[in-house]
């Protein structure tokens, strides 16, 4: 990890027309991301993670969709501002994406090297047999055995595993400096997320590649990330490095979520902890803190308006009226 | 109830979705404008069908000679009647100007005609008759007819319909419940009948089994049931094997109930909303095949007619009298029309994951 | 592969078979014969065609004869039209029924999946909502309204097209232009709703999001990605679309006088013309059944997920 950021995200705001009212999925959202990082973004379904990353290469279906406000500045250019040609350009190319359900991404009327063949060659200018001789390269590193054989088979003859396996290596062949993985392991077996996200972490180490790893399993972020973001609601309520994350969490969600997780170096006869109440939908959310019907730690002010950001040594952060100085003069 | 599930809101003010299925329907199918016109389209058409024998002046037995082939009009008939005859009188008494003398008499005859129908304008209660659809060659409102047809085409695509269902739920339950062999060979034999050109056989039967002058109608109804049951058995089948190994039917069995109370209690409450979106696409279907059937003159048959032997009517007098014609076929093909939007509509409402939109 | 084509098809053989006997029964137990219409006529005349046509044999006897000769590709004489076979009179109306079928279904497919992707990509837009109330009025108008109401307007009133007749008429290739568009026109309907949905359908689909994170500009995406898949249930419809054109044929057929099988069907069924309404339904069964194996085939060399082991 450098000190190079390649990737600013600048209150970004993605909203969905439906019939109900607007779903402001994404309400105002900033991070960066520098040279070889991993981010995690952490949240429960519906907290607008894979919207924040979909926004960021420009894919959210329009309409319903719309983006409403911010920039995603990639080495200080605004994706949001590029010509569909431009961004093209990025896509799969310079930021490329994997997705949660293997079984259903890749295209089940293909080929797979038909699949990684036409990401090849749409972004590097080699022929047809270069570019097959690539992807095998690409797959013999994702552990696919006997990539030569298995290249000319069809999805539906692989694993769920092994297509996240032939993702992860068509995500990566044609050597991005940003992976997005959003939600990879989730819907494969336990035994398999495991190998994923090792491969996962060795691939993009071994080929410098900053990661956003969209997940909402903090042991997924915990062995893999350098900074972490959670978010509720749409907004980000806490960022920080890793460590600080999980050794001092601010924000009561944080520490909620954090309290949720099985821990088997400790011993307890305590009821695993989760937290109450649901998340709340996002169409016509009053100026409120969204977290305070679940809070334990609700104070009135909560009920009435958004907290602003709380800074905290080593670049923490957090939106909580527990640490405004405001709150107190109130 | 449900109203009550509406209006709750949840702590941030919001609406909170209906819980129950039909609720949520009915909430999806009040958004739906063109299924709402649909459902009040379709509910006139039944409304006056049900009721048509109970307004004496829908008639459409009653034979009146000298009104026959008028066109629509608002106007009384003898107005009309006149107006006609003045035609014909103006033409031959043209060709009597160019010396025909031999059409002498049949102006003259239709003179006496204007006189006598100028006379009874007023006194004859006939002439103050209204035909907005126009007549038929007899001299029969054609609006009546196309309103006693529809009460025939309409019951045969319920009939029909009801038939399917019954039969197709009774057969679909039975082998998806118990399957095994019985299933193999119940959907074996529904295989091979999806494999037979049904409507030729129907053609077939209704040709060779109905008796000339008598009312085939039971025939058309057997000929139309008898293989319309395939596809509802199908989807029964299917819905009650997903949903037999689901958990409430196994908490149900794991508690004593029997194969038929778990069959009629838990597994078709659940189908329901398949087997209505399957009526209500079903029913045009029926009505068509029916007028089909009619149309090729091996149908319904006379005194009784159907939308499809109305048309079949016009359509040999349509170069003269297109009315003839277009009056059962525009409501006919209204009637249709707005059935299948309704069917869309309630299938969108009932059956939202639905894998067959079309 | 082929070893699956071989043993679908001859599953052909049993359908064939059943539809040959239901439909040899059915007929045979209707009440009336073929010769039951003609009146005043001599009993020892009525006992000889009797038995010029094995009429006075046993049921099996005639079915097992009939089998025979249906094994030996002869229909029989007709016992209606007395100076012909049944193989010959099909085999001067077949044709036509075939060009006026196989137009129908082209014009429908071609025009239908043509609209149906045009109104999936312009989804919401006028274009669609034009298109897709077209279609919904296609599937309600029933043929043989549409048929008349074109007659009236087209030949009656405007006198751009003829009335009816065939194309060894005068007036040649015109005369197809009215029927073929009234045969096509609800499997038009429903090729353009049905392709328009499962395009919709592919369109949100996970793997064409996949495409377009990997860069690929819109039209390669439509072309390589969302089509192969879209259009597989139309191949599937294209069986029962067929069933469903010969079906409309027989009303559109004599609607406008085209001399095909379908014209003969009913008044042979009337006639009680044994051998020629049996020769009808085993050519239009076998046109059917040889019609869904060939879509089976083609559906599975589509679908890469079909296997046949």
């Amino acid at each position: 990890m450098s000190d190079e950021v390649i990737l600013q995200v600048k209150d970004l705001k993605t909203y969905f027309t439906v019939d109900e009212g607007v779903v402001k999925a994404v309400d105002g959202v900033s991070f960066d991301l520098h040279r070889g990082e991993t981010l995690g973004i952490v949240g429960e379904s519906g907290s607008g993670k894979s919207v924040t990353n979909l926004s960021v290469i420009n894919l959210i279906p329009m309409p319903p969709g719309k983006i409403a406000g911010g920039q995603v500045l990639f080495h200080g250019k605004n994706v949001l501002a590029m010509s569909s040609n431009e961004i093209r350009e990025i896509r799969g190319n310079k930021i490329s994406m994997i997705f949660q359900d293997p079984m259903t991404s890749l295209n089940p009327f293909l080929r797979i090297s038909t699949q990684m063949v036409e990401t090849i060659q749409l972004h590097q200018k080699i022929d047809k047999k270069a570019a097959k001789a690539k992807a095998i390269e690409m797959l013999k590193l994702a552990g696919i055995p006997a990539p030569e054989k298995r290249i000319d088979q069809y999805p539906h003859q692989f694993s769920g595993g092994m297509r996240q396996r032939v993702m992860i290596a068509m995500g990566l062949s044609c050597n991005p400096e940003i992976l997005i993985a959003d939600e990879p392991t989730s819907a494969l077996d336990v035994t398999i997320q495991a190998q994923i996200l090792e491969l996962m972490q060795e691939l993009t180490r071994k080929l410098g590649t900053a990661v956003i790893l969209i997940t909402h399993s903090l042991g997924v972020v915990a062995g893999m990330c350098d900074t972490i973001c959670v978010m509720y609601a749409g907004r980000i309520v806490e960022r920080g490095r890793t460590e600080e994350i999980f050794e001092s969490p601010r924000h009561p969600y944080t520490q909620g979520l954090i309290r949720s997780v099985p821990r088997l170096d400790q011993e307890t006869k305590e009821r695993l902890y989760s937290i109450p109440g649901q998340p709340p939908n996002v169409i016509d959310l009053p100026d409120c803190c969204p977290f305070y019907p679940r809070c334990e730690k609700v104070m009135d002010i909560c009920r009435g308006k958004y907290p602003s950001v709380a800074s905290f040594e080593n670049n923490q952060s957090a939106s909580c009226w527990l640490y405004a100085k405001e709150a107190q003069n109130v | 109830m449900s109203r009550k599930i509406e209006k709750a809101v949840n702590e941030f003010n919001q609406q909170m979705k209906p819980v129950s299925l039909w609720a949520d329907a009915w909430k999806r199918l009040r958004r739906n404008k063109m299924a709402l016109i649909s459902l009040w389209v379709v509910g006139f058409y039944a409304l006056v069908a049900v009721t048509a024998p109970l307004f004496s002046f829908l008639d459409y037995r009653t034979q009146v000679i000298e009104h026959a082939n008028l066109p629509p009009s608002l106007r009384p008939a003898g107005e009309l009647v006149i107006e006609k005859l003045e035609a014909r009188h103006a033409l031959i008494k043209e060709r009597v100007d160019e010396g025909m003398d031999s059409l002498k008499p049949e102006m003259e005859r239709i003179e006496a005609d204007i006189q006598k129908a100028k006379d009874e304008l007023d006194t004859n209660p006939v002439n103050k008759k209204v035909y907005i659809f126009g007549t038929d060659s007899l001299g029969r409102d054609m609006l009546s007819k196309t309103i006693y047809g529809a009460r025939i085409s309409m019951m045969v695509g319920l009939v029909g319909t009801l038939t399917a269902v019954f039969v197709g739920i009774l057969i679909g339950a039975i082998s998806g419940y118990i399957g095994g062999w019985l299933d193999n060979l119940l959907m074996r034999f529904v295989d091979i009948m999806y494999g037979l050109p049904y409507m030729l056989i129907v053609i077939i039967l209704m040709a060779m089994f109905r008796k000339e002058g008598q009312s085939s109608i039971v025939i058309l109804f057997v000929g139309i049931a008898l293989v319309s049951w395939l596809t509802i058995a199908r989807v029964v089948r299917g819905q009650i094997i997903s949903l037999k190994n689901s958990e409430f039917v196994e908490a149900a069995r794991s508690m004593g109930a029997s194969t038929g109370r778990i069959i009629f209690r838990h597994l078709l409450p659940n189908t329901i909303g398949v087997i209505i979106v399957f009526t209500s696409l079903s029913l045009p279907s029926f009505i068509m095949n029916e007028s089909f059937l009619s149309f090729l003159g091996i149908g319904v048959s006379a005194p009784l007619s159907s939308w499809g032997s109305l048309v079949s009517e016009g359509a040999n007098t349509m170069e003269l009298y297109p009315w003839q014609l277009l009056a059962p076929a525009i409501e006919m093909t209204v009637f249709l029309f707005f059935m299948n939007f309704l069917g869309d509509g309630l299938r969108d409402a009932l059956d939202p994951q639905s894998k067959n939109r079309t | 592969m082929s070893r699956y084509i071989i043993r679908r098809f001859l599953s052909l053989i049993p359908t064939i078979f059943i539809i040959i006997t239901l439909s040899f029964f059915l007929i045979r137990f209707a009440p009336g014969g073929p010769f039951s219409s003609e009146k005043n006529v001599p009993e020892q005349v009525l006992q000889n065609l009797m038995r010029k046509y094995h009429m006075d044999e046993p049921m099996w006897r005639q079915y097992l004869r009939y089998m025979g000769d249906v094994l030996r590709g002869d229909l029989g004489p007709s016992f209606r039209y007395r100076d012909n076979t049944v193989n010959e009179l099909i085999g001067q109306s077949l044709p036509n029924s075939m060009l006026l079928g196989t137009i129908a279904l082209l014009l429908a497919s071609l025009v239908g999946i043509g609209v149906g992707i045009i109104s999936a990509l312009k989804q919401n837009h006028w274009q669609d909502y034009t298109v897709m109330s077209i279609a919904v009025v296609g599937i309600s108008v029933p043929l043989f309204v549409i048929g008349p109401v074109l007659q009236l307007v087209f030949a009656m009133k405007l006198h751009w097209l003829p009335l009816s007749g065939w194309i060894n008429s005068r007036d040649g290739f015109k005369t197809l232009i009215m029927p073929a568009l009234t045969l096509s026109f609800p499997y038009f309907a429903y090729i353009a709703r049905l392709s328009r949905a499962s395009l919709l359908e592919i369109l949100r689909s996970d793997y064409v999001r996949t495409a377009r994170a990997k860069g690929l500009a819109e039209p390669t995406v439509i072309w390589k990605h969302v089509l192969k898949g879209g259009l597989l249930p139309v191949v599937s419809y294209l069986g029962p679309a067929f069933s469903g054109i010969i079906t409309g044929s027989i009303v559109i057929e004599s609607v406008f006088a085209i001399p095909g099988v379908g014209r003969i069907f009913v008044q042979s069924a009337l006639n009680r013309d044994y051998t020629l309404i049996m020769g009808e339904v085993i050519v239009y069964s076998m046109i059917l059944v040889l019609m869904n194996f060939v879509v089976d085939i083609v559906y599975g060399f589509l679908d890469p997920r079909i296997s046949y082991n």
